[in-house]
């Protein structure tokens, strides 16, 4: 069900995709013994953190990633193949790229704004996995009213000086570069004083504090710099243009545009194929679960909704069948993905009965507790990136041309 | 869950989007709302002059053979079309009488087939049993050998366009068991048609009494009745998912056309987010079944032998998305959403009618788990 290929594709895209395929067939880490995150938002331990470093870097020293990317700045010039290798990980259930900030939101940014040094400086080691990058967005005061951040870059000399407040910073600690939404000019609107860096995270003056998010799990942060000297080549894009820039990032975030370095949206693995497995597998009231109507119900609900989101994938790329509102499809992306993983999840400790009461740790919580923990995971996806709400305003204004809530 | 290999552009070409066009444009001129409203309280409920002229364009035989007098495209051409007539509530028997060629089709009914191809004989499918049953074998209407014939026995409900029809395909239980189609031309002796008093009065339907009624030999058509019948349901699921999402669209249209014309507390209504975002939340579910409509009449065109699960998934997913376009038009635009000048009733009855035909989206579900769960008490 997640490998939508075809008898008409071309016999090259054909070729590739069995290349990948026997690729990962030899090349798929095995078990690491040890609890893995179920994204990159849950990067906790050195452990957890170098083992999926060193599938990423496996993975590109193999050439699989950044298919997409021009190869002068270390990808490979073959547009459209990357969605292949994401198809096929996401077939195989191999592990997510750590480095997916920098692969999926900093790097195609850099690429679209960025100077000729930028894009020879930046995007090959986010490639690598050499360096990887976190998002400063968010702040205490600024969630879904991101124009608002007050965390301010101010001119020093040729270079700026960075203070103020971030929070939500998934990969804080292990990041070496931080793409940061700042404010350059107070006395203007509040979208017009906003600037784009490329923030170096071992600057003095940068602390990061960890958060420890509903799930007990690491890999949040929040991040505080006092007078942060940032280099004058820092900036990306215009003086100013920041919110354009971020703007860029966040269709990107959402799965709404295309460029990504690799992986795939999300990286959970909810899904209905999973949901069957694990109905197939446990009782419910001394009866198999997957005889209860009531969930079976639900679980046929979920499985039109995914081969809805599946199959738009599809006829998002016919121009032609997406006549009414050409824009719905993509924009519509992240809210109907990360609800759905969401009640996916929700269904599967239903499932589970009082076996979903058992969290992590407990040697009885069936799959060390994956569905709680996803349950309480999925609340990422929901929030983070512009929340659904948000979503819903974006969609009910840009596309259905409604009037701006005040 | 096999995945089902579909054509990355689901075969649309140009020859679809020509006939899209051309049938939108056709359609928004020679069946304005003013032209739906009218038809309301005629006594037949649809134009024949329109009819004649949407025989003319050979949308009567888009699903026959060419060998039989139609045109031969493909589901995703019926689909298409039945969009744009979701689109205007085109009150028209179109649906029932490509149902039953698509019957007649595949239970080898050639005799009849040029005449419905031409739109010279308006044909129904009497699917429905008068207990609202119709799936999976639920007939109880029987057929008897008779004196150089057979003697029919039974009655069919909820049975579209019985009232102007010219020939009504029905399934019969014969003597061996076995569920065959019989072609019934109408008027004929014996057979007792009572029109329906029908929640959407864009369609028109009836009740169809056999009683006794003594039909020629030829009438049992000789190809098998159950998988013609299942032939037709799977083309009825995606098209009238298509149709359903035709008549969504213009539904979400009109309500966000009044969340920006309308204000109260000095703001447009559309502006709040408890109007914004259930707005937003038609326009999801339409597109999402508007995605499954499509992959649907792809897959009948492309992949037939897995075309069952797209069908009821598109069913299911555009019944629900009509309805609850329909739902919500009639809430936001108010007072005047409750009156019968608003346009939104017309979207809400025609939804509960789409919605109820051809199965419910808790009929479609339930056996879309079991394709994907087995039968229900053996995982």
């Amino acid at each position: 069900m997640a490998s939508p290929h075809d008898e008409t594709e071309p016999q090259e895209i054909a070729d590739f995709r069995s290349e990948v395929r026997a690729w990962i067939a030899a090349n798929a880490p095995g078990d690491p013994g040890f609890k893995l995150p179920q994204s990159f938002l849950e990067v906790e331990s050195q452990q957890q953190f170098e083992y999926l470093l060193a599938w990423q870097q496996k993975v590109y020293a193999a050439g699989y990633l950044g298919l997409d990317w021009p190869a002068e700045y270390g990808g490979k010039g073959r547009p459209g193949l990357q969605r292949i290798v994401s198809q096929e990980m996401g077939r195989a259930g191999t592990p997510f790229f750590v480095n997916t900030i920098g692969l999926q939101w900093a790097g195609p940014t850099i690429l679209h704004y960025g100077t000729e040094a930028q894009k020879k400086r930046y995007l090959e080691p986010i490639l690598s996995g050499a360096e990887i990058w976190c998002q400063g967005f968010s702040e205490p005061g600024s969630g879904s009213d991101l124009a608002s951040v007050t965390t301010s870059a101010v001119r020093s000399g040729d270079d700026w000086l960075v203070n103020g407040h971030k929070v939500w910073t998934t990969l804080g600690q292990q990041a070496k570069w931080m793409i940061l939404l700042a404010r350059t000019d107070p006395s203007v609107g509040k979208y017009d004083g906003l600037s784009y860096f490329l923030l170096p995270m071992d600057a003095p003056g940068v602390t990061v504090q960890p958060l420890v998010k509903m799930s007990g799990e690491g890999g949040f942060n929040q991040v505080i710099f006092e007078d942060v000297p940032m280099p004058g080549d820092a900036l990306l894009g215009e003086l100013g243009q920041g919110w354009q820039v971020a703007m860029t990032t966040l269709t990107h975030e959402r799965g709404a545009a295309e460029g990504s370095g690799g992986g795939q949206l999300g990286g959970g693995s909810e899904s209905v194929r999973a949901l069957v497995a694990l109905a197939k597998g446990v009782r419910r009231d001394g009866a198999p679960a997957a005889a209860d109507p009531v969930l079976r119900d639900r679980i046929a609900d979920l499985w039109i909704r995914e081969e809805a989101l599946r199959l738009g994938g599809l006829r998002g790329r016919v121009p032609a069948l997406c006549g009414d509102r050409p824009m719905a499809l993509a924009l519509m992306n992240k809210v109907v993905f990360s609800e759905l993983a969401q009640e996916i999840a929700d269904v599967a400790c239903q499932l589970e009965g009082p076996a979903a009461q058992l969290y992590v740790g407990d040697p009885d919580a069936p799959d060390h507790a994956e569905w709680p923990r996803a349950y309480l995971n999925s609340f990422g996806m929901t929030i983070g990136g512009g929340t659904s709400e948000i979503q819903r305003n974006i969609l009910g204004e840009r596309v259905l041309g409604l009037p701006k809530s005040k | 869950m096999k995945t089902l290999d579909l054509p990355r552009d689901f075969g649309f070409d140009e020859e679809h989007e020509l006939l899209r066009d051309s049938a939108r444009s056709f359609l928004q001129e020679r069946c304005p709302v003013s032209e739906v409203r009218r038809l309301l309280d005629d006594p037949v409920g649809h134009d024949a002059g329109l009819w004649k002229e949407m025989a003319a364009l050979g949308w009567t035989g888009i699903a026959i053979a060419e060998a039989h007098g139609g045109a031969q495209l493909g589901a995703l051409h019926l689909a298409l079309l039945l969009e744009e007539m979701g689109r205007v509530v085109l009150p028209s028997p179109f649906l029932a009488t490509t149902l039953a060629g698509v019957a007649l089709g595949h239970a080898e009914g050639a005799d009849w087939l040029p005449g419905v191809a031409s739109g010279d004989v308006l044909a129904t499918l009497a699917f429905a049993e008068p207990d609202g049953s119709w799936e999976p074998d639920p007939v109880a209407a029987t057929a008897e050998r008779g004196e150089g014939g057979f003697v029919l026995r039974g009655t069919k409900a909820f049975v579209p366009a019985a009232p102007s029809a010219d020939l009504v395909i029905a399934p019969f239980r014969c003597a061996d068991d076995e569920i065959a189609l019989f072609a019934v031309a109408l008027p004929q002796s014996g057979v007792e048609i009572t029109p329906e008093v029908g929640i959407d009065p864009t369609r028109r339907s009836g009740r169809i009494v056999f009683d006794g009624t003594r039909v020629a030999a030829s009438a049992r058509l000789p190809g098998d009745g159950a998988e013609a019948l299942c032939a037709a349901f799977r083309m009825g699921w995606a098209g009238l998912a298509a149709e359903a999402v035709g008549g969504a669209e213009t539904t979400l249209g009109l309500t966000r056309d009044y969340a920006i014309e309308r204000t109260q507390f000095g703001r447009q209504i559309g502006s709040f987010q408890a109007v914004k975002h259930p707005i937003v939340n038609v326009m999801i579910a339409t597109e999402q079944a508007r995605t499954l409509a499509y992959a649907a009449a792809a897959a009948l065109d492309h992949a037939p032998a897995g075309s069952e699960v797209p069908c009821r998934m598109a069913k299911a997913a555009a019944s629900d998305a009509y309805h609850f376009a329909g739902n919500r038009a009639v809430q936001f635009h108010g007072g005047y959403g409750f009156t019968w000048d608003c346009d939104a009733h017309l979207h809400v009855k025609r939804a509960l009618w789409n919605r109820a035909t051809l199965g419910d989206p808790t009929h479609h579900r339930r056996h879309l788990a079991h394709a994907l769960l087995g039968e229900s008490g053996s995982p």
